[in-house]
């Protein structure tokens, strides 16, 4: 714990220390909002038939939608960006020299991020609320959080999988944008993937992140209780330990494979 | 067994432990970098070994110098003790703990001091630095605060401690360096060209500093990765001299100076007036003279470099054939050959070239 304080801190500080990127960040928020709103205002107030399930509001399906996406990107791009960021800037060595496991300085340096990442989640969801008229009256809190946290862990593992190909292969930001995309076209992130063909519907089962979507939707929507949720859970769960487990096997073979070859700290 | 062979086991073991106990063990390591070809065999030629069948101890409190010529392996064997690096075989031993099979517990007692400004976060100070890398061995927050600051005191960057690293000059970079590497208070540090890019000035205070340090805790193990062969000889009770990856030389510099020429050689700089423009003595190894070799020549002058055996012998024949030639020796400075010489006769496998004026 008090580990994971000392990233948080560093990481804290190193933003406090860019100000101005933080405003940006800050500004690039409030403006994604701000369209969302005019595509919302665009769509009108009229309940859409395929989103029926979910209430039929256009925006608070793309505001969850943009809302989770956004912790889904941090949990897949933080870990290898941290490990691509250390090893440029040289801290890696040095910090792959103390007695702490690469795997426990990996998470721990994500920590700010998911911080970041909680504030903007729950901004999304206040200012939708406040002032988009989003009704979050029948959110099931306690369902919510557990399908956040299963889909943090479950991306986290393709995540971590992910840093150990950096850390290899050094470069990787071209094949993290194509994945990316695959997220927003089957992930039923913009528009319910029932509006896909029968064939593409089914091969968006594979990526995680429709049962993630589905299940915040009806918690936060609908007010779905977790036996409601059951089979999202039970999916999700499966997902996690599995894409977990070989995100930890992957990045510890790719630490054997890098002290081997002597490329664990080059870039 | 015998009564006497008891006896004569027990004094052998008495007389072992009363050594320092072993701090670094490395036995038969070597590594081995093999090129990839895909969808080819890939042949013994595609084999570069970094180190080979390298064999040392270090006991602890020694300082111990790892020399040799650029690409002979030092940072290797200095990454693979420190766990960075795995090695294709052998083992390295860090207070008994495998580096290969405990790596947590190893790096739990050593501490690495690079060169490399890029190791810290330029956005922090050198104090918010320190304190970062102190939680990764954690180190309780009152005992830290008190350690950064008797560190940033002795190393003289109380006053720039909270001012961001990136304000450093490269001389307070590398003493914070060293100040990390010593933060845990290691049982091992490890230094890795610990004063390159200094100015003269800043390197010999780092030294100052290294030894200082070893006065306050003398039971610390010091390994000096350097290519500074006077750092070497300033600094380490030993050394060791890497070449192709493998130990050329392993002792105190006087051993190794005596490995070199098995008997001690001194230089002699005569500095001689009215020799003949064609004055020339052959060396006469049998006699003790192993070398004269015209250095320089000032106006009415002659400098005359002669190496001849650490009694003397042999200088006598050299002044002998300077009086019968008319000349007369002004002054005369005598030394031991510098270790320069011996670390290139020890590399290149003879002593470098001298070209007479």
């Amino acid at each position: 714990m008090k580990m994971a304080w000392a990233f948080f801190k560093r990481d804290a500080a190193i933003a406090y220390s860019y100000r101005a990127a933080f405003l940006a960040h800050l500004i690039g928020n409030v403006v994604m909002l701000a369209m969302l709103y005019y595509v919302g205002k665009t769509v009108g107030p009229q309940s859409l038939p395929a989103l029926a399930k979910y209430g039929g509001n256009f925006l608070a399906f793309v505001l969850i939608g943009v809302a989770l996406t956004d912790c889904v990107t941090v949990s897949l791009a933080s870990f290898g960006a941290q490990v691509r960021e250390a090893q440029t800037t040289g801290t890696l060595e040095a910090t792959l020299m103390s007695p702490v496991r690469l795997s426990t300085i990996l998470v721990c340096s994500s920590l700010w991020n998911y911080f970041l990442c909680a504030i903007r989640f729950s901004l999304y969801l206040a200012v939708g609320g406040s002032i988009f008229g989003i009704s979050l009256g029948r959110a099931n809190l306690t369902s919510a959080t557990v399908i956040f946290i299963l889909t943090v862990l479950c991306f986290m593992g393709i995540g971590i999988l992910w840093a150990g190909i950096v850390l290899l292969m050094k470069r990787g930001e071209a094949l993290m944008g194509v994945g990316g995309m695959v997220l927003l076209m089957f992930g039923g992130v913009l528009f319910p993937t029932s509006t896909l063909p029968a064939w593409i519907q089914n091969l968006a089962r594979l990526v995680p992140l429709n049962p993630a979507l589905e299940g915040m939707r009806f918690a936060l929507l609908q007010g779905y209780g977790l036996k409601q949720l059951q089979d999202i859970v039970i999916s999700l769960s499966v997902f996690s330990v599995v894409l977990l487990g070989a995100g930890i096997l992957g990045f510890n073979a790719a630490v054997q494979m890098g002290r081997k070859s002597g490329s664990l700290t080059q870039y | 067994m015998p009564a006497e062979m008891l006896t004569a086991s027990v004094k052998t073991i008495t007389a072992r432990d009363s050594r320092p106990p072993v701090a670094v063990h490395v036995e038969n390591v070597s590594k081995f970098y093999s090129r990839r070809r895909w969808f080819s065999r890939s042949g013994p030629g595609d084999v570069r070994y970094a180190l080979q069948n390298v064999n040392f101890e270090i006991r602890e409190g020694e300082m111990t110098g790892l020399l040799g010529p650029n690409g002979a392996g030092k940072t290797t064997l200095l990454k693979s003790i420190a766990t960075l690096l795995q090695v294709s075989s052998g083992r390295i031993l860090v207070n008994g703990h495998d580096v290969e099979a405990e790596p947590v517990a190893a790096r739990r007692l050593i501490g690495l001091v690079t060169c490399d400004e890029r190791s810290f976060y330029w956005r922090l100070t050198g104090r918010q630095n320190l304190r970062f890398f102190a939680s990764l061995y954690r180190i309780p927050d009152k005992k830290a605060a008190d350690r950064i600051a008797l560190l940033l005191d002795k190393l003289g960057l109380s006053q720039a401690a909270d001012v961001p690293y990136h304000s450093y000059s490269t001389g307070m970079r590398q003493k914070l360096a060293i100040g990390r590497g010593l933060l845990a208070e290691p049982r091992l540090v490890l230094y890795d060209e610990p004063t390159r890019s200094l100015d003269p000035l800043s390197a010999q205070n780092i030294r100052e500093w290294i030894l200082a340090s070893r006065a306050v805790s003398p039971t610390t193990t010091h390994l000096i990765a350097t290519n500074q062969l006077h750092e070497a000889e300033q600094l380490c009770d030993r050394v060791v001299i890497l070449n192709h990856g493998s130990v050329i030389a392993d002792g105190s510099i006087d051993q190794i100076r005596r490995q070199v020429h098995s008997q001690g050689r001194v230089i002699h700089k005569l500095t001689c007036a009215g020799l003949p423009a064609d004055f020339h003595i052959s060396a006469l190894a049998q006699a003790g003279l192993f070398e004269v070799v015209r250095d320089s020549a000032n106006a009415g002058t002659v400098l005359l470099r002669v190496v001849t055996t650490e009694t003397g012998e042999g200088l006598s024949l050299v002044l002998a054939e300077i009086l019968r030639k008319g000349g007369s020796v002004i002054r005369c400075d005598t030394g031991e050959v510098p270790f320069e010489e011996v670390f290139c006769s020890l590399v290149q496998g003879e002593t470098p070239a001298r070209s007479a004026s």
